[in-house]
């Protein structure tokens, strides 16, 4: 274990390094976007007419693409631009570049957008107003259908000795970067350039390529440092239209989405309705059944991930003998949904962890106890049938349930103290490629991903290096390049990076070690060393300059290179469960155990948090420091999904509370004192046993929040957030 | 409708600015104009504390400011807060204790923070300091770092 400072520190805290939304290029225009006024209707006419007569501006809509385009033709299914309908309101159906920002604004208002309004759907009971009461019929908006079950769920239900069932809903959250979506873009000699804050170079570089219908060879992404990501950077947004703009116009173009439209036009995690029913008899779970509605709002059907990948964490990392999953992805016309810093699962938490504390209480059992008796443990079956992986939750979970018996001890009136869970699989399927460098003075990682804030990449990799070569930190260096340069990587997303991504660059120091050992004649294993400045090959008993095995070619290129490549393997399921759809099986299993103790206010419901312990299974820990803070981070995001964080839309698809007023995250004096602990032993996919550690940690918060909520109250809150007025509806007493 | 040129001191320096609207933010001035992009520009509406600068020595919300307002005053931004040795200890205080992850608040912080240290005598409570720093957001750390390069800087307060 090995903990050390962050090499961009200094660096960020004299405001030195340059976001997307800091860049300046001589000569840029500033690019707007024209948005609809609708959530649904038939586009009569787009006229940039208005626009156009204003002085220096550029105005481009659907009409143009062909021309810009040069007749290519990109993904039918998500144009650059609408032409004929508009699904969600603000939906981009223009754009405007002009040299000053004020008059790109301007010029945005001035464009005519005419729409004929069609119904809205805003919401899921718009679409299945009665479920669960009825049954979900045949409908278009329909975009996925996933259904699984093992056993006679009915005949269990029939002859268990208590049932329980309760229905869950669950609100949108924004991911709320603080730098909003940022970009500039420029097409130069069929090249086409943007520079951009992203989770994704490659990702951004093939969705590209997808909605303009270009090759990827003629796009080039340069992702810039990037402030905050959280989910919400990790596809394009801003960089189609700012390239069209750039194309069209024969300059740089400057496209930020506003702090408003960041919210307006940014991805949420949108709103579901869960249906929770579970048999127990004598104490155990006879059978459970699950069913989803989750809102994807203008996703494209067919296209939807979320829905097949999050049901299972409804399942929870629970044992269930006989149980059913059905999830439908429902379209709406709210913006597509958008994932944020483990997607969907923190919801899916709260609702899993909440209905069986409510089974245990119901059914006369120990909440914590029955949840012990449950949980899946390695070498068991997933309720879908694959093996579960070295899992560190069982014993995160024991830690948890000794502080929670601790702290209740001794809470004051009012006070109570809960315990959530929450797992993960992380993303380690997605595939990337790393190349190191090794001169005779230092060690260069080249990859092609920018630090999103996570240290995943500055750090983590190089913590891969330090523990693979020996080398001191201070010897290595990770250094970036763009989609030309870099090797192929998916993205900083899934908690992957160090997993996957690290993957490539260990493989590519196992090579680099080889090769050295070789030239050296030392016997493997080699390591590295500094030995009077100089990076040294150790062999056993003796050790060789590395300046001494360059060829003279190496020595004139930088140094030694070598290539690695990491592209995981999940687990597989017992197909014959699954009825319809897509499920997804696990590359790994990574789990956390939270305690919190709050007070409740019996007159208003408002909710305080007093202390708070995690106790996490990352695998090995590669850098201690590091870690803890994607802890301390994670629950204090977390807590805004618990407690505050709600978009809220209108009926008519209009997003209330755009801003950061109304829309609250946590602030410095509502996030309490967290413990964080890592329960070691239970290796990981990644090297060195390594699992990731970015998403995680906000998985078991609400459920942890809502569980010492009813602690202290009694109150048994089945919608999230915990907003007060939905605390002090659930009075009652305990 | 522009008006004579807009003059005031930053970092030290003193700065003539031709051509300022009326209605331009200290905020777009400092970024655009003066190319001091250290200066955040989160929300622009006082809600997150990105855009935080000192004017005059007050902890100041550059979005919220016209820059015509600051006429003949001393605004120091980021950039320029490192020569003051309050700003420079707030600086290294961030950096040692890892409370810096994405960065994109960092500055704002950093200015926020070293306002109030000058502002209040160390005979001012902890929690007043903290409650103070309340409204700058951030979305990384869970402000648990934040907090302890505080402490950090309160214990070695000279």
């Amino acid at each position: 274990m090995s903990t050390s400072l962050r090499p961009d520190a200094a660096a960020k805290a004299a405001g030195r390094v340059v976001f997307g939304a800091d860049l300046d290029v001589p000569g840029m225009l500033w690019g707007a976007l024209v948005l609809a006024p609708v959530a649904h209707g038939r586009l009569r006419s787009v006229d940039l007419g208005p626009a156009r007569a204003l002085p220096g501006v550029i105005a481009i809509g659907a009409d143009d693409l062909d021309t810009l385009l040069e007749g290519r033709s990109g993904d039918a299914e998500r144009p650059a631009f609408p032409r004929e309908t508009v699904v969600y309101r603000n939906q981009p159906v223009a754009a405007v570049a002009a040299p000053t920002l004020a008059l790109a604004r301007e010029a945005a208002r001035a464009v005519r957008v005419t729409v004929d309004p069609l119904p809205v759907v805003a919401d899921l009971d718009a679409v299945f107003p009665e479920w669960p009461g009825s049954e979900v019929g045949p409908s278009p908006r329909i975009a996925a259908h996933v259904h699984a079950r093992r056993g006679d769920v009915d005949r269990a239900f029939r002859e268990a000795a208590t049932v329980v069932r309760e229905t869950y809903r669950t609100g949108s959250v924004h991911p709320v970067a603080l730098e909003p979506h940022a970009c500039v873009a420029e097409v130069r000699d069929g090249r086409w350039t943007v520079h951009t804050s992203t989770q994704s170079p490659f990702g951004v570089r093939e969705d590209v390529a997808s909605i303009l219908g270009l090759p990827e060879e003629s796009i080039v992404v340069d992702g810039t440092w990037v402030g905050g990501g959280f989910g919400g950077k990790g596809s394009s947004l801003v960089e189609p239209f700012a390239l069209l703009l750039a194309r069209a116009s024969g300059r740089p173009v400057r496209l930020a989405l506003s702090y408003r439209e960041e919210f307006l036009l940014g991805r949420t995690t949108l709103p579901a309705v869960v249906r929770m029913e579970t048999a127990v008899t004598d104490g155990r779970i006879v059978a459970r059944r699950v069913r989803l509605l989750l809102d994807v709002g203008a996703s494209l059907p067919g296209r939807d991930f979320a829905t097949g990948f999050s049901i299972g964490f409804l399942l929870g990392p629970y044992r269930a003998p006989t149980f059913e999953v059905e999830g439908y992805a429902v379209r709406t016309n709210k913006p597509p949904f958008g994932p944020h810093r483990a997607p969907f699962a923190p919801q899916c938490a709260f609702v899993v962890e909440s209905h069986l504390e409510h089974v245990a209480y119901e059914a006369g059992l120990d909440p914590l106890a029955f949840k012990a008796d449950h949980l899946l443990h390695e070498g068991d079956t997933t309720p879908l049938g694959q093996r579960v992986l070295p899992f560190g939750l069982p014993a995160a979970f024991e830690a948890a349930r000794a502080v929670a018996e601790t702290w209740r001890r001794d809470v004051p009136d009012g006070h109570g103290v809960g315990v959530g869970v929450g797992f993960w699989s992380t993303g380690t399927g997605a595939g990337g490629e790393a190349r190191v460098r090794l001169s005779p003075t230092e060690l260069v990682i080249l990859q092609g991903e920018r630090e999103i804030g996570s240290s995943s990449v500055l750090v983590g990799l190089a913590a891969v290096a330090e523990r693979r070569t020996g080398l001191p930190r201070e010897r290595i260096r990770v250094e970036y390049a763009d989609t030309d340069h870099a090797p192929f990587d998916s993205g900083v997303f899934g908690s992957r990076t160090v997993g996957a991504l690290g993957g490539a660059v260990d493989g590519a120091l196992r090579s680099l070690l080889g090769t050295l050992a070789q030239r050296a004649g030392l016997a493997p294993p080699v390591s590295l060393a500094v030995e009077g400045g100089q990076v040294v090959v150790r062999g056993a008993g003796a050790y060789r300059p590395v300046a001494e095995l360059l060829t003279a070619e190496e020595a004139s290129a930088g140094g030694l290179s070598a290539e690695g490549k990491h592209y995981g393997k999940s687990g597989t399921l017992d197909e014959s469960l699954v009825v319809d759809g897509t499920f997804y099986p696990y590359t790994d299993f990574t789990g956390a155990a939270h305690v919190a103790e709050v007070s409740v206010d019996r007159e208003t419901g408002s909710v305080r948090v007093v202390r708070y312990a995690a106790f996490h299974d990352i695998g090995t820990v590669l850098d201690d420091a590091s870690a803890r803070a994607q802890v301390e981070g994670g629950v204090a995001m977390g807590l805004g999904t618990a407690l505050t964080e709600e978009a809220l839309w209108s009926d008519d698809g209009r997003l209330l509370n755009a801003g950061l007023v109304d829309y609250r995250i946590p602030t410095l004096g509502e996030v309490p004192p967290i413990a964080v602990t890592f329960v070691e032993g239970f290796a990981g996919a990644g090297p060195f046993g390594a699992k990731g550690i970015g998403e995680p940690p906000i998985i078991p918060v609400a459920a942890t929040i809502a569980s010492a909520v009813r602690s202290a109250s009694g109150a048994h809150v089945t919608e999230l957030p915990l907003v007060p007025e939905r605390v002090a509806r659930a009075f009652k007493p305990f | 409708m522009t008006s004579p040129p807009l003059r005031l001191s930053v970092n030290g320096r003193p700065v003539a600015v031709e051509a300022v609207p009326v209605s331009e933010r200290l905020l777009d001035t400092l970024r655009w104009r003066l190319g001091l992009k250290g200066t955040k520009e989160g929300c622009r509406t006082g809600g997150c504390g990105a855009c935080t600068v000192l004017v005059d020595g007050s902890t100041t919300l550059s979005c919220l400011t016209l820059a015509h307002e600051v006429e003949g005053s001393a605004v120091t931004t980021v950039e320029g807060v490192g020569d003051d040795p309050v700003g420079a200890r707030v600086q290294a205080a961030f950096a040692a204790a890892g409370a810096v992850q994405c960065g994109y608040c960092t500055p704002g912080f950093v200015m926020a923070l070293t306002g109030l240290l000058k502002e209040r005598g160390p005979a001012d409570g902890f929690d007043e300091l903290l409650d103070d720093l309340a409204g700058n957001l951030c979305r990384c750390t869970g402000y648990a770092s934040i907090v302890r390069a505080v402490t950090a800087l309160r214990e070695a307060r000279p």
